[in-house]
């Protein structure tokens, strides 16, 4: 059935294709930090600064008051292994998205990898709970995203923003994650109501948190500023996963 | 006659051949292996880590000592300058030891931080790069949870590798701290910077006490 319904949401996007090969596509940069280059301060605009400050805070408390509690209580009912099964779902579940952002990208090897994994671990890995694509294929995953998409079709980043609830982007970045949430309606299995959709996103964000727990607390401990320090780590972060140079 | 001179020839290539290769050898080998030297550095401070005493001492003594064994592949001098970035040149010599002092503590708090954390993870070297006087050294942090990347920007000073910078799960901490600083720095000057510096040390520094 999934695998079906990602057919469908394949064959929507090709068309989109003949677009990759009437542009010019602009592979990310590499980041090599053995260059004076890749100390340069980011370039990307930020003059939402004041609103983007005030959602950072709305985030934070968000985070500790609510998601950071209740995802320790989650990690305490589950155990790891489990939980690590939890994300492994969600994550097979945007294969196909991934595999289509390859392709629109030019990407075709990633693509075959992306598609491979989702096809190994949708049977092999029992709906994707398991990776053994990437534990007996060798086939790690591949970073791919819409907002990637269009930085490599030459679409700029715009500016940063921070968004409620979901965190550090830019305009683009956002616009591809709407895109990317989109696509994965075609094929997710839960789509019958809001209700529904919104709860599987709360399991998604409460698993993710209750695998990093402690790691925001240390991160903002540590810095002078918090909002330029996550907003620079967003940015080498993006920077690394735009970086296919050396998979 | 004519033959000898062909043996000559042959001998005259195969001995510069021969030089060549030994040449290269020797130019390569003049260059150390960072992967070689940060190998046993790496299991000092694991060890160190892991060494049942360090539980029994205070924090600041834990920190002092953990810091002690980093800065024998750490150039903090190297560090301090890139995070400051241009504004290092105008700052006089004596300004210059208090900030690497001050930055310095400030990492002491960094590794503090992980002390508690270590349970025995092993680092498995990856990969190496060297380019010029530089390299980076790949490693990754195996954990029963997850693994986290984890790679060291390096420079040759003399016959050793220092390193200057590291790059966790693809975040670089100079460049994170340069970006902070440089904001600091616009809108209050140097002297504001080690204002927030010794504020950020003596906050970790009970922040510990505590836990």
């Amino acid at each position: 059935m999934i695998l079906r319904k990602s057919c469908q949401t394949f064959s929507r996007y090709v068309f989109v294709l003949v677009l990759v090969f009437c542009h010019g596509i602009s592979w990310g940069q590499e980041v090599d930090y053995l260059d004076d280059e890749s100390y340069e301060p980011s370039s990307v605009s930020d003059p939402l600064e004041p609103v983007n400050r005030f959602f950072f805070n709305v985030n934070d408390k968000v985070y500790v008051w609510v998601l950071e509690p209740v995802s320790t209580g989650y990690s305490k009912v589950l155990p790891s292994d489990i939980r690590q099964c939890v994300s492994n779902f969600f994550y097979n579940l945007g294969e196909p998205v991934r595999a289509v952002n390859c392709l629109l990208q030019g990407r075709v090897h990633d693509a075959g990898r992306t598609l491979g994994r989702f096809v190994i671990n949708s049977i092999c890995g029992v709906f994707g709970l398991a990776d053994p694509a990437a534990h007996e294929f060798k086939m790690s995953p591949v970073y791919a995203s819409l907002g990637e998409t269009f930085s490599v079709w030459g679409v700029g980043d715009g500016f940063y923003l921070v968004v409620p609830l979901l965190g550090p982007s830019t305009l683009r970045d956002l616009t591809g994650t709407v895109g990317d949430g989109f696509a994965m309606t075609t094929h997710t299995p839960w789509n019958d109501d809001v209700l529904t959709t919104a709860a599987a996103h709360g399991v998604r964000s409460v698993n993710y948190t209750s695998l990093h727990l402690g790691e925001y607390e240390d991160a903002k401990s540590l810095s002078f500023d918090p909002y330029i320090a996550f907003r620079n780590g967003y940015f080498q972060i993006r920077a690394k996963q735009f970086d296919h140079t050396h998979q | 006659m004519y033959i000898s001179r062909i043996k000559l020839f042959i001998f005259t290539v195969c001995f510069l051949f021969i030089a060549g290769i030994f040449g290269i050898q020797t130019a390569a080998s003049a260059t150390p292996d960072p992967t070689e030297q940060f190998r046993p550095f790496i299991a000092k401070v694991t060890a160190t880590l892991a060494d049942p005493d360090l539980k029994t001492l205070s924090k600041r003594e834990k920190s002092r000592r953990v810091i002690s064994v980093v800065r024998e592949r750490f150039d903090f001098r190297e560090m301090s300058k890139r995070v400051i970035g241009q504004y290092w040149r105008d700052l006089s010599p004596s300004e210059q030891d208090e900030f690497e002092s001050l930055f310095t503590q400030l990492l002491q708090y960094v590794y503090v931080d992980g002390i508690d954390d270590y349970s025995g993870q092993e680092v498995e070297f990856t990969q190496q790069r060297i380019k010029g006087q530089r390299a980076e050294v790949q490693t990754l942090l195996v954990d029963k949870q997850k693994t986290i990347p984890v790679a060291y920007i390096m420079t040759l000073r003399g016959n050793e590798w220092m390193a200057y910078d590291v790059i966790v799960e693809g975040v670089s901490l100079v460049r994170n701290y340069m970006e902070q600083f440089r904001e600091i720095l616009r809108k209050d000057g140097y002297s504001g910077l080690t204002d927030q510096l010794r504020k950020k040390i003596v906050e970790l520094e009970q922040e510990n006490k505590v836990s």
